[in-house]
Parts: C-alpha cells; sequence; structure tokens
C-alpha cells in the first residue's frame, strides 16, 4: 500500500516536472527519440506513450513548433521551442526553484531528522 | 515487419480521424528508430520474437491511442460526490423497500403468494432476484443519464461554481433536538391524550342515533397501553423542549414507548376490535358486512405495520448509538447544548 502511496505521488510529482524538462531540452531541436534519449541520458525516464502527447499538447499551446524533415533517409518530426515557450519555460524555472528553495526552508526548520541529514549532505 | 504495420493499423484504428496520418507517421518513426538502434546493437536484422518484445513493451494498441485523446468522463469531479449519494438515496429508498415489500407481501398476502404456488421458494426467489436488477438498473439509469445532462449543462454554464457561503446549512449536531419538533410532539400529544380520554374510553366509541359501533371488551387493554404512551411522549417532549439534546436515557425512553405503541398498534390491527356497526338506515346483513371487511382490512395492513415499527425501532437504536458514541468536538456544539 506504501508502495502504491509512493508511486502515485511520485507520478503526481513528476509531472510538472517532465514539462520543464522537455521545455528545457527543446532548446535546441530535437525528434522524440532523441529527445527521449537526452532525457534518459539525464535520469529523467519518460515513456513514449507520455512523451508524443505531451508534445502535441505543448504544440498545441504555442509552447513548441514543429515540422517534417528527412533525416538518414526517414521522415522525422523535429520539435523546438517557441518565443512563447522560452518566455514560459522562464516563468516555470523561476516558480521551480522558488518552491525548491521554500521546501528547503521548512525542511531546515520542521523537517525531520532525515530530510535534514539529506539537506546537509547536499 | 508485417507485425509492426499491423500494430499501426490497429492504433490508428482508434485514433481521432483529422490526426490520424500524423500521429501514426511520428509513431511508426519512434518504432523504427528503436528498432535500428536494436539492430546496431545486435548487429542483425530483428527476429520476430524481438519485434514481438519492442511492441508488447510500447502496450495495447487501444491504450497507445488512448494517450492521444482528450481526458472524457461522463460525470466529472464537480458532480460525481451528489451523485454517487443520490445513487445510494436512490438505492436505499427505492430498491430496498421495494424487496422489502415484495418479501412482506408473499409472506402475509395469501392472494399474491398464490401467484406462486407449485414453485418452489428457491424459484420465488429467482423471480424477486430479476425484478430487483432490473429496477435497481433502471433506477441507476435513469440516474445516470440525469447527471450525464446535468454534467454537459455544468460544463457550459458553470453553474456549479457559482456559490454563496451565508447559504450553507448550520453545523449539524445529531444530539440536539429541534425546539420546534418538541413543540409540535407536545401539543399533538397533549390533544391526542384529552380526546382520547373524552371519546375513547368505552368500549362503545359512538353512539348516535343513526350510528353506532362497538369494540371488544379488549378494549380497554388499547385505551389504557395508548394513554400510556401518549403521557409517556408528553413527559419526554416536554423534557426535550426544557432540555434539547438528546443523552442515552431519554433515547432509550424513546425507543421503549415507540416500540410499545407499535405493538400496541400492531396486535389491534390482528384483534378483529369491532363487534359491530348499526344504524336506522343500515341493514342488518350490510352492517355485519362492513364489520367483517373493516376487521378483514386491518388484519391486512398488519405486514406494513410491522415494517414500520421495525424502521422506526432501527432509527431509535441508530440514535442511541450515535448518542453513546465518544463524538469529535463540533464547534458551537457546546453552545447549542447549553
Amino acid at each position: 500500500m506504501s508502495s502504491e502511496n509512493f508511486d502515485n505521488l511520485r507520478l503526481e510529482l513528476r509531472r510538472g516536472g517532465l514539462v520543464l524538462a522537455v521545455l528545457a531540452a527543446l532548446h535546441s531541436e530535437q525528434y522524440g527519440y532523441t529527445l527521449r534519449k537526452i532525457l534518459a541520458d539525464h535520469r529523467i525516464e519518460i515513456d513514449e506513450g507520455t512523451l508524443y502527447p505531451l508534445l502535441r499538447r505543448l504544440e498545441s499551446q504555442g509552447l513548441l513548433t514543429s515540422k517534417w524533415r528527412e533525416e538518414q533517409k526517414r521522415n522525422k518530426r523535429f520539435y523546438k521551442l517557441s518565443a512563447a515557450g522560452k518566455q514560459i519555460l522562464e516563468q516555470l524555472l523561476t516558480e521551480w526553484r522558488t518552491m525548491d528553495s521554500s521546501i528547503n526552508s521548512i525542511l531546515k526548520e520542521y523537517g525531520h531528522a532525515t530530510s535534514r541529514a539529506v539537506l546537509a549532505g547536499r | 515487419m508485417q507485425l509492426l504495420e499491423r500494430y499501426l493499423q490497429a492504433v490508428k484504428f482508434w485514433l481521432p480521424k483529422e490526426q490520424k496520418e500524423d500521429i501514426i507517421a511520428e509513431l511508426s518513426e519512434d518504432i523504427h528508430s528503436q528498432i535500428d538502434e536494436k539492430e546496431a546493437e545486435l548487429g542483425r536484422k530483428l527476429n520476430e520474437p524481438e519485434l514481438e518484445s519492442i511492441l508488447k513493451q510500447r502496450g495495447r494498441p487501444i491504450l497507445v491511442a488512448n494517450r492521444y485523446l482528450p481526458q472524457e468522463h461522463l460525470i466529472g469531479p464537480v458532480l460525481f460526490p451528489i451523485y454517487r449519494l443520490v445513487l445510494k438515496i436512490v438505492m436505499l429508498c427505492y430498491v430496498v423497500p421495494w424487496a422489502v415489500t415484495w418479501i412482506a407481501l408473499l409472506i402475509f398476502n395469501s392472494g399474491y403468494a398464490a401467484k406462486f404456488v407449485g414453485h418452489s421458494w428457491f424459484e420465488a426467489l429467482g423471480y424477486l432476484w430479476a425484478s430487483l436488477w432490473s429496477n435497481a438498473f433502471l433506477a441507476a439509469g435513469i440516474v445516470t443519464l440525469i447527471f450525464a445532462i446535468l454534467e454537459r449543462v455544468q460544463r457550459k454554464n458553470h453553474f456549479l461554481e457559482e456559490w454563496d457561503p451565508r447559504k450553507l446549512p448550520p453545523v449539524h449536531n445529531p444530539h440536539v433536538i429541534s425546539r420546534f419538533n418538541s413543540i409540535v410532539e407536545l401539543a399533538a400529544n397533549m390533544f391526542f391524550f384529552v380526546w382520547w380520554t373524552a371519546h375513547m374510553s368505552s368500549n362503545v366509541v359512538l353512539n348516535q342515533p343513526n350510528l353506532r359501533i362497538s369494540l371488544t371488551p379488549a378494549w380497554r387493554y388499547f385505551f389504557w397501553g395508548f394513554l400510556l404512551v401518549s403521557f409517556v411522549n408528553i413527559g419526554l417532549a416536554a423534557v426535550n423542549l426544557a432540555r434539547p439534546y438528546w443523552t442515552a436515557r431519554r433515547a432509550t425512553f424513546r425507543l421503549v414507548s415507540d416500540l410499545a405503541g407499535s405493538v400496541l398498534f400492531c396486535w389491534l390491527l390482528k384483534a378483529n376490535i369491532l363487534v359491530e356497526i348499526a344504524g336506522a338506515s343500515i341493514p342488518a346483513a350490510k352492517a355485519l358486512q362492513l364489520t367483517a371487511a373493516i376487521n378483514f382490512w386491518m388484519a391486512k395492513m398488519f405486514p406494513a405495520a410491522v415494517i414500520v415499527g421495525v424502521v422506526i425501532a432501527v432509527v431509535n437504536i441508530f440514535r442511541i448509538v450515535r448518542v453513546a458514541a465518544p463524538q469529535a468536538h463540533i464547534p458551537g456544539e457546546r453552545a447549542a447544548m447549553a
């Protein structure tokens, strides 16, 4: 039960983080497969069933642009951060850093011993 | 690669029409990239089981397609708690009483039970089970349909988002007795007590020149019994008015008084209490027939009276349990009980 709880909470926690990671990785043009590789190299595992619908959603919100281009004899769809996407990414990163700093500050003041040990080791 | 084509075709089937080609082209490219990478790693073409394993890891076609579809629901999170509550109420107030009445009819009503003559109890219960399910499905279906329509309206109008905190109901305290209820109960019981004493003390309850109604001598037990119940109820209502919150002792008194009233009433229905109806304008044979018919229909009402009595007892027992159970403090509770 506690493992199931952890999985659900982890999923919730990751959801926003994944959007940030995808937007951050698309400062340079990538197609789906290479984007997934880049994220995996940075220890962010994301399955294609999550990534592609997310890319489409972000594109429909105007945060990404995409175009089909032939590469290595195959048509691939390349995604890139749009101007609006860059702006939103900056705002989201500010929000992320504020949240991170607030949580650290709460943990420093009220957190249990384990959390303090984790913070001390940072 | 025929397996891959079949996989893509299966995914394509579930995709929205306007995006089918685009999504499939991208998905196909992604799977081909994965296959290329695997083949480069192995230094050979993939065999059928290896391709099968890649597709299995991707997931069932309908689930893969589903991730591209907009999130849809029949009843959304705003209306769902209300829907669930209404469904429970419908099941409790319609289906359960329906089943209880059906069983009571089968046991106590010989005319109804005659329909099942020649059938075993098992067959009769099978009939009940089938009817119960069709009734339950119909009731649940109607409620679901209404809420599905409400959901569509709510999505357009957002009517549930408009609310006023001042219109919230007051804090509910199950221990508190409404003073209005106590006053009504007190007045009704006092009226009953006076009327009962004045008009029902003799077993000739009506003695007019054109109509005379007589009851059996056993009537005196009912007369004193109902008078006593009424007297207890007057006392209880007066105490409840002065101290408007339930205690375990008073809730037990209410249970005993209600049980006594229910038992007396059920007994009265079965007692063939009416002896004679006579009147100048009523022929003797007709009067006799009328007396028998009233006694007969009173006896017929016995099962319904038993069910009502049981429901009243259950409500009273529930109240005793709730009053006796330790409760978390409700803000304003002490002020209300003071």
